[in-house]
């Protein structure tokens, strides 16, 4: 019953890295802007939520709207004031990493500082377990959780294969210049890109938000994992870093079954160094470049 | 929340920029966790030791003026040492306040060879006691803690299964420690001991892992926004069990948490009505400047800069300077000294016993269930 | 006032030896790591058991520390051989994650989270070094070497062969040069020098714990060569000096609410690699000519 119900656990959560691994992916495989302020997304989407619910008092639908209209605005914002300047004069992979990094630590500490550094967490009583089977607790969330990446990942996948957008996005990611002759602008393109990646950090925001509770560093460990799956799953692959992410979830919680906590990260990221030095290109991955 | 920071912040501007000023004056430093994940302890223990100070002024035990110059080490030891390096080289303080067990251990050889006094009264990690002569601490440590938090689980409510969930540094290791050590003697168990890192944020597979072991109870030893979010998630998946921890529950925002209500936890205990002058004049002041009941790390505080007062006071009259050495030199002279909470001695090792008390938490102070006396 | 100024000077000169040691393989080699971190807390770790289980000497602790940082190294080596970009930043991403999980356990060696207390002071030839002056010495004559070495080898044939391969690493083949060979020495180079700095600074704090090798240690200094300038002499140092006044600076400013430094001190780092990566990519020390750079 104790495996059934890790694995239970790292539904949750693997549902929750994989919307968060698909959205950078997304943005990383269509664009090429390493995006490591994505936690910083999701930082902002979480306690957005949180202070919609409790500060403001508003009904939930507007405590998501709130969060995803921030978490859009800080990807769109972040991309053309940010992204497109370095990107213009240089944009080398690094550059862009750096300033990518800079900007995450600035939202962090920014956030620490408005909504104070200790832990808090939106009271619901849909995070309260329920004992589903003998032993085998279950809390609404879970369900939640996993309806809605479904949802995401249904819906992303639609407007990727059958919209104009969604087709030129993936042509974006194929090459560049092709789009320019076909007079696609990649500037808006890009901004689809970081639209869309920021809006999916949202329902796993505001899922944490819930279960586990926040803390300004929340992003970090989120960003971490994204990254680990989106290059495990295969860069460019979005069905590859949300199969990973709930791998990555899956692991990181049945690995409780033998081993302490203080492993499970570790063992993600052991299986990120030799998925890079042995398979670079990932589950469902194109050849790694160079 | 920053409305509230305020006055203390300005004292401790003010106490910065005046320390240049005044040469009569007597400066003591304090190492404490201004910013970071447990800025919020730093706010508790400054309001006690500015508290302390400004008694020591009112009451004019010194010469000059009693200042407290607070560094920030963000409870984290790199930067506790470049801190205490600051107060020790630069501001040449003979008596520094730390707090949080890592920073504690990692500024007591400085202090050892800077021959500072160094004063504890916030860690309660079990080694604490023994970092040399310049090291002292005027709380007791969680040994105390524990045992006391054992004899209550096992005599009082009868439930003997315990089950661990702890940090994996010096205090988490202690308290595992502490509790494979008490329990058994009083026919308790240790069931399990789930170790965890300082950052961990995610707690269900932890809890997955205490249901299927079905203890009694649960002992909770990590501190700050963490211990928070165990709480929260154990609740949350379906633990009901008892929770039990030690002092770092008598923080307010885990109070008021409501998936806390009904845990215990043990500080040391201090009579707040007592009739005692020290102790009333501490409660009455803290009350009327913050509208509540002070906690323990408050009155700790307090009582640290109180002994430091109390010592420099003395050596003034014997017309010896106010060093570490001599401040050492005059604490093993001294026999008891009047703090709040009563009188009490320092051991050997320079560590304070205390009673110690189980409380639990209601969401308002904590209600008191039982006092063990020292031992 | 001296002391504290000595203090500093110390904690600079050991982190710009951090910084010119990651220069070396960023700016010449073109080899990006965020592990940086992990050969220093070998260096610290290993010096700190060296002097407390057998002697303090400078001549044994500092030697053993790096021959070990260097042979550690190969981990970081062999993705650097296999991948480039984000599969090289995310591989040593995973091993500065690894290494802190292993600090973090390894308590026989390492002390845990709790740390090593207590490591002896160093000596040279039987001699303590107790005194900050004293110390300050052997660590700006530890850096004056560390950059003479480095800067000699940036002058050779083989920092040539260096850069060429960080500007195209077909091109670098094609002209003949042993590539494997080129990026494994000085990633080992680089790896050694820095347990040098490790050792520096176990033996100056006396005190050393997980938290002063983690990914915050990395990307700090990351931090202090971007700002500085990659692929300069001097950006790296004073990447360093101006990271590590920073703090100190702040703490003069008495307006600032003491309870906020900590946040405005990372606000303002984290702002300054954003603005110098827009505005100033090269950082504050561009190489002369743009081409070098790039």
């Amino acid at each position: 019953m104790l495996l059934l119900q890790l694995i239970l656990n790292g539904l949750q959560v693997g549902a929750i890295y994989a919307l968060t691994a698909a959205g950078f992916s997304l943005i990383f495989g269509s664009t090429k802007i390493f995006h490591f302020a994505h936690g910083a997304t999701f930082t902002i989407a979480a306690y957005l939520f949180h202070y919609a619910l409790t500060n403001l008092g508003l009904h939930w639908t507007l405590g998501v709207a709130m969060a995803a209209g921030g978490a859009v605005l800080f990807g769109i914002l972040l991309d053309r004031f940010m992204y497109a300047p370095i990107q213009r004069h240089e944009g080398s992979f690094f550059t862009v990493f750096v300033a990518s990094f800079g900007i995450g630590i600035v939202v962090e500490n920014v956030i620490g500082m408005v909504f104070g550094r200790s832990f808090i967490s939106v009271s619901t009583s849909l995070s309260r377990s329920v004992e589903l089977l003998p032993d085998l607790y279950v809390s609404p969330l879970v369900g939640l959780a996993v309806l809605t990446s479904l949802v995401c990942f249904v819906a992303v996948h639609m407007f990727l294969m059958h919209t104009h957008a969604g087709m030129a996005l993936r042509a974006l990611s194929e090459n560049t210049e092709l789009v320019k002759t076909f007079g696609l602008s990649p500037r808006r393109l890009s901004a689809y890109a970081f639209a869309l990646g920021s809006v999916l950090v949202v329902p796993a925001a505001i899922f944490t938000a819930s279960s586990s509770g926040l803390n300004p560093a929340v992003g970090h460990h989120v960003m971490l994992i994204s990254l680990a799956a989106t290059i495990v799953g295969g860069i460019g692959s979005i069905r590859g870093a949300a199969f990973a992410g709930l791998l990555i979830g899956m692991v990181e919680n049945v690995a409780l079954w033998q081993v302490g906590t203080q492993w499970s990260e570790a063992l993600t990221f052991a299986v990120l160094f030799f998925f890079i030095i042995f398979r670079p290109s990932g589950f469902f991955g194109r050849a790694a470049v160079s | 929340m920053i409305r509230k920071r305020l006055p203390a912040l300005t004292l401790a501007a003010t106490l910065f920029s005046s320390s240049v000023a005044l040469a009569d004056d007597v400066s003591i430093g304090a190492v404490f966790p201004l910013s970071g994940p447990n800025a919020s302890y730093g706010d508790v223990f400054m309001s006690g030791a500015n508290l302390a100070a400004k008694h020591a002024n009112e009451d004019h035990m010194l010469s000059g003026d009693l200042n407290v110059l607070y560094e920030d080490s963000q409870a984290l030891p790199q930067h506790g040492v470049i801190a205490m390096n600051k107060l020790v080289n630069v501001e040449e303080v003979p008596y520094v306040l730390s707090a949080f067990t890592g920073v504690s251990k990692a500024i007591s050889t400085l202090a050892q060879r800077s021959e500072t006094v160094a004063v504890n009264g916030g860690g309660v990690g079990p080694d604490l006691a023994a970092l040399g002569e310049y090291f002292w601490n005027v709380i007791p440590l969680a040994n105390n803690e524990v045992g006391a938090a054992s004899k209550y689980l096992v005599e009082e409510l009868g439930l003997k299964r315990v089950t661990l969930i702890y940090v994996d540094d010096p205090l988490g290791a202690g308290i595992l420690n502490e509790l494979e050590k008490t329990l058994e003697p009083l026919g308790g168990e240790l069931v399990e001991a789930h170790s965890i890192t300082p950052s961990a944020q995610q707690f269900s597979g932890v809890a997955a892992r205490v249901r299927s072991s079905n203890p009694d109870a649960v002992y909770i030893a990590s501190y700050g926004a963490q211990q928070l979010q165990i709480v929260k998630q154990l609740r949350d998946n379906g633990v009901d069990q008892q929770i039990i921890s030690y002092s770092a529950f008598s923080l307010p925002s885990l109070q008021a948490l409501p998936e806390a209500k009904g845990a215990l936890y043990t500080t040391q205990s201090i009579d707040w009505d007592s009739t005692d002058p020290v102790t009333k004049r501490f409660v009455d002041d803290y009350r009327a400047a913050n509208g509540k009941t002070p906690t323990s790390y408050v009155a700790n505080y307090y009582n640290a800069v109180r002994v430091f007062a109390l010592l420099a006071k003395e050596l003034e009259a014997q017309g010896k300077d106010v060093t570490g050495e001599n401040l050492l030199a005059q604490r093993k002279a001294t026999d008891k000294f009047e703090l709040v909470g009563g009188s009490v001695s320092f051991q050997d090792n320079g560590t304070l016993l205390a009673p110690i008390q189980v409380l639990e938490v209601t969401g308002g102070a904590g209600e008191i269930k039982k006092v063990y006396a020292e031992d | 006032m001296t002391a504290y100024i000595l203090n500093l000077v110390v904690l600079i000169s050991i982190y710009a030896i951090l910084s010119t040691t990651l220069n070396f393989i960023i700016g010449y080699a073109g080899i990006f790591s965020l592990a940086h971190a992990v050969f220093f807390g070998i260096g610290a770790y290993t010096s700190a058991f060296v002097a407390m289980n057998l002697t303090p000497s400078f001549f044994v602790a500092i030697p053993i520390a790096m021959v070990l940082a260097a042979l550690t190294s190969l981990a970081l080596a062999l993705p650097a051989l296999r991948v480039r970009g984000e599969y090289f930043v995310a591989a040593s991403l995973g091993l500065q994650m690894l290494a802190v999980t292993l600090f973090s356990e390894w308590k026989g060696f390492t002390g845990g989270i709790g740390g090593v207390i207590g490591i002896p002071p160093v000596e040279i030839f039987g001699f303590a070094l107790v005194k900050p002056w004293h110390f300050l010495i052997l660590t700006l004559v530890c850096l004056a070497l560390v950059i003479a070495i480095i800067q000699r080898l940036v002058h050779t044939s083989f920092g040539r062969s260096l850069k060429s391969i960080r500007d195209s690493e077909s091109a670098a083949l094609a002209a003949g040069k042993n590539i494997t060979v080129i990026k494994t020495l000085s990633v080992v180079l680089s790896s050694s020098l820095t347990a040098l700095a490790g050792g520096l600074y176990a033996f100056y704090m006396a005190f050393i714990n997980v938290e002063s090798f983690m990914l915050a240690t990395s990307v700090l200094v990351m931090a202090m060569v971007i700002i500085g300038g990659t692929g300069t002499i001097l950006g790296p140092i004073v990447g360093a000096a101006l990271l590590m006044l920073l703090p100190g600076a702040l703490s003069y400013l008495s307006f600032l609410p003491q309870t906020e430094i900590g946040s405005i001190q990372q606000i303002i780092y984290g702002s300054a690699m954003v603005l110098l990566m827009i505005y100033r990519p090269g950082g504050i020390v561009s190489p002369k000519t743009r081409g070098e750079a790039a």
